[in-house]
């Protein structure tokens, strides 16, 4: 059970960071998106992790770690005001003639993507760790 | 001595149940790399193993009552202790991956050593219980 929990903690920060990358990518792919169900621009979002922690069993020790992970804890909307293009062309121009689109830095999100990416590469090496550790732990008394 | 009463023995199953623990930990200081505000933790076991054997020392015979007492040596069990007192990013978060992956490789190289000695321990059983057979 012991060794077992260390693949449930690193599959939790898999799942995570999967699904900031996700997130990633939608702002990527909405760069440019004037129009939303909510109205107005696209927003940014971002995600936020949480440590995960069982409900804790006294001291913190070999019989009571209680962490298991990471967890998303929510995906918030970013509030900065959206850039204005000037475009009266444009079919989603305001009356002032300017276009709002979404305040997005493509440089922060692709800094964004790789820092993801590297978490999850280091917490596959962490699953691959614990899986030999697991087939060392077979071969006691052959 | 007696099979199940070898001390090396139980002291290499403790030292396993240390490394998977430890195991966990790297695992959820790895996991938690991007959580503002987070901690890492580390698992302390071969110091405090060591220093136990430190004190235990050799047995002292008590053939009178005013002779020294032997203290009983503290037991050694594997410890979490988090790391609080440090900052890396501005976040608050103090996880180093480079240290972790370290430790992680450290941990696996010394996991198996230890399956390596019981085993040959159980050989060296073997070996006594089949020799004896002829």
């Amino acid at each position: 059970m012991n060794l077992f929990t260390s693949f449930q903690i690193s599959g939790s920060a898999l799942t995570a960071e999967k699904l900031r990358l996700d997130v990633i990518a939608g702002n990527i792919a909405n760069m440019s998106t004037t129009r939303t169900a909510a109205g107005g621009p696209y927003r940014r979002r971002t995600v936020a992790f949480a440590e995960d922690l069982a409900a804790s069993r006294g001291r913190n020790d070999s019989v009571s770690f209680h962490g298991r992970g990471v967890r998303v804890d929510r995906i918030y909307a970013d509030h900065r005001p959206p850039q204005l293009v000037f475009d009266p062309d444009h079919p989603d121009a305001g009356e002032d003639g300017y276009v709002r689109y979404p305040n997005i830095e493509l440089a922060k999100e692709m800094t964004d993507m790789i820092t993801a990416l590297r978490s999850y590469e280091a917490n596959t090496t962490a699953v691959n760790t614990a899986k030999s550790l697991y087939l060392k732990a077979l071969e006691i008394g052959r | 001595m007696f099979l199940f009463g070898d001390s090396t023995l139980f002291r290499l199953g403790k030292g396993l149940d240390a490394a998977a623990l430890r195991q966990r930990v790297i695992a959820h200081n790895l996991a938690n790399l991007n959580t503002p505000g987070f901690k890492r933790s580390a698992v302390t076991f071969e110091e405090t193993l060591s220093r136990a054997k430190d004190a235990a020392g050799l047995p002292l015979a008590r053939t009178h009552e005013r002779h020294l007492r032997q203290t009983a040596a503290p037991a050694a069990e594997p410890r979490v202790t988090t790391e609080t007192d440090t900052y890396r990013r501005i976040d608050g978060n103090n996880v180093d991956i480079e240290q972790e992956m370290l430790e992680m490789v450290a941990n696996q190289l010394r996991y198996n050593s230890y399956v390596q000695q019981v085993n040959s321990r159980f050989n060296n059983w073997r070996y006594v219980i089949n020799e004896g057979r002829r």
